[in-house]
């Protein structure tokens, strides 16, 4: 046990208020008391890994919450049809990505040997690229809506495709990590399911739309996160699994 | 103007007219440095989401009162740690202490196993082992060495007296070193 005495002063030490004399005379008693001077260090270390806690990344359905909550409470304005047209455009080129990613994800897990595991659905059934027909043409409100729809659509199958490899794939995860993944999926689903409402409630809604849309855009990234973690755990790769565990 | 404050008054314009997009911006910004304060203050993750959405509404309620006098994030971050210091209050009330006691200083002086200073301490285990602090000794841990706050800033914010602060912080660090050196 360290010196009980110096307990204090060395806790000083560690704070960096310790007045030079005090300073002076610890120093001396650590030069040659070991225990003391792994208290020191000890305590040192500890200080130094709190001051380098990185910052956390909050959960993905906090966002979804704090929208939803906000539009319930008539904080958010609705917007013209302008806006309407603009992120239209955004989420069917964001949607058109997150197709082409679930096709890619498959296509690792498909080349991955995996030993008694149910079989995958073939690459061609989500790698097909969006039709963006919906938006060529006039820009009018008519048209973002389709663009809307069309986006949502895809949304949708990038999610069910990815849903398909993540279930047949799920024993490759351990209980726990599997556990809150689930636990996240479904924070997500609820608030999908909640917008989805609020979308059937006020179909001309882009505030609406937006939070649906960042809803399943959420379900897709974990998804794909899912799936990566998947493909990581069959490798054996653990420092990467252990990544992708700490990103969600 | 500062190019900063007026990206923040401008950012709080749009969130006012009732611009998502802008609220989320703002949310993006800030949720990290927010949900990672309330996340070690109050040792859970459950709490700390709950807590993340109610500091966010509570600034997209109280946006009417930011005059850009400070940053945008420092702000939200008094705003914050009022919330998250009221949380913590209650709890310590329910549970009748708010400066709580852990062992003698000379009890978790001996710390056992390995040496810590040996080896780097792993994050996630450090994380795990301030969720086992009790909670005043935990949140003057948080703020003096987490978030770099002297003494008596610590003992402003959670209304003790400064030797309070400093005789929390260092039971903490005592009691982390036995927590992470099994």
């Amino acid at each position: 046990m360290a010196c009980e005495r110096n307990i204090e002063r060395i806790q000083e030490l560690v704070d960096g208020t310790l007045g030079p004399i005090r300073r002076a005379e610890l120093e001396q008693h650590l030069a040659q008391c070991d225990t003391c001077r792994a208290l020191r260090d000890d305590l040192e270390a500890v200080r130094d890994a709190a001051a380098a806690l990185p910052q956390m990344r909050p959960p993905d359905g906090a966002w979804l919450q704090i929208a939803g909550r906000l539009r319930q409470e008539g904080r958010i304005r609705d917007t013209a049809a302008r806006r309407a047209e603009r992120w239209s455009y955004g989420w069917l080129a964001i949607a058109a990505t997150l197709v082409l990613a679930a096709g890619a994800s498959l296509l690792v897990l498909v080349r991955t040997p995996s030993p008694a595991t149910a079989p995958s659905p073939a690459p061609g059934a989500v790698a097909a690229p969006p039709s963006t027909t919906a938006v060529k043409g006039d820009p009018s409100v008519e048209a973002a809506q389709s663009a809307v729809d069309s986006a949502q659509q895809q949304f949708e199958k990038a999610i069910v495709d990815l849903e398909k490899i993540a279930r047949a794939n799920s024993g490759a995860i351990d209980p726990a990590t599997s556990a809150v993944i689930d636990k996240n999926l479904g924070i997500i689903d609820q608030a999908i399911a909640e917008n989805r409402a609020a979308v059937k409630a006020e179909p001309s809604s882009v505030a609406a739309r937006e939070t649906l849309f960042e809803a399943l855009r959420q379900k897709v990234s974990l998804l794909q996160d899912t799936i990566a973690l998947i493909n990581e755990m069959r490798r054996g790769n653990n420092a990467a699994a252990a990544q992708l565990v700490n990103k969600s | 103007m500062s190019p900063s404050k007026e990206s923040d008054l401008a950012l709080v314009a749009r969130c006012r007219e009732g611009d998502l997009g802008a609220f989320e911006e703002l949310y993006k910004a800030h949720a990290g440095r927010l949900y990672s304060l309330a996340f070690r203050m109050l040792g859970n993750a459950a709490d700390a989401e709950d807590l993340l959405q109610e500091i966010f509404l509570s600034a997209h309620r109280k946006l009417e009162s930011f005059r850009g006098e400070a940053a945008l994030g420092t702000w939200l971050y008094r705003l914050a740690m009022n919330q998250i210091l009221d949380h913590v209050r209650s709890r310590a009330a329910r549970a009748g202490q708010l400066t709580d006691g852990l062992d003698d200083a000379s009890a978790l002086a001996d710390a056992g196993g390995h040496r810590l200073a040996d080896r780097a301490i792993d994050r996630i285990d450090l994380e795990r082992a301030l969720g086992e602090l009790p909670d005043g000794c935990r949140a003057a841990f948080v703020l003096h060495d987490v978030e770099g706050l002297e003494h008596k800033e610590v003992a402003d914010v959670l209304g003790i007296a400064e030797g309070t602060s400093k005789s929390q912080v260092h039971k903490a660090r005592l009691k982390l070193r036995k927590l992470l050196s099994v």
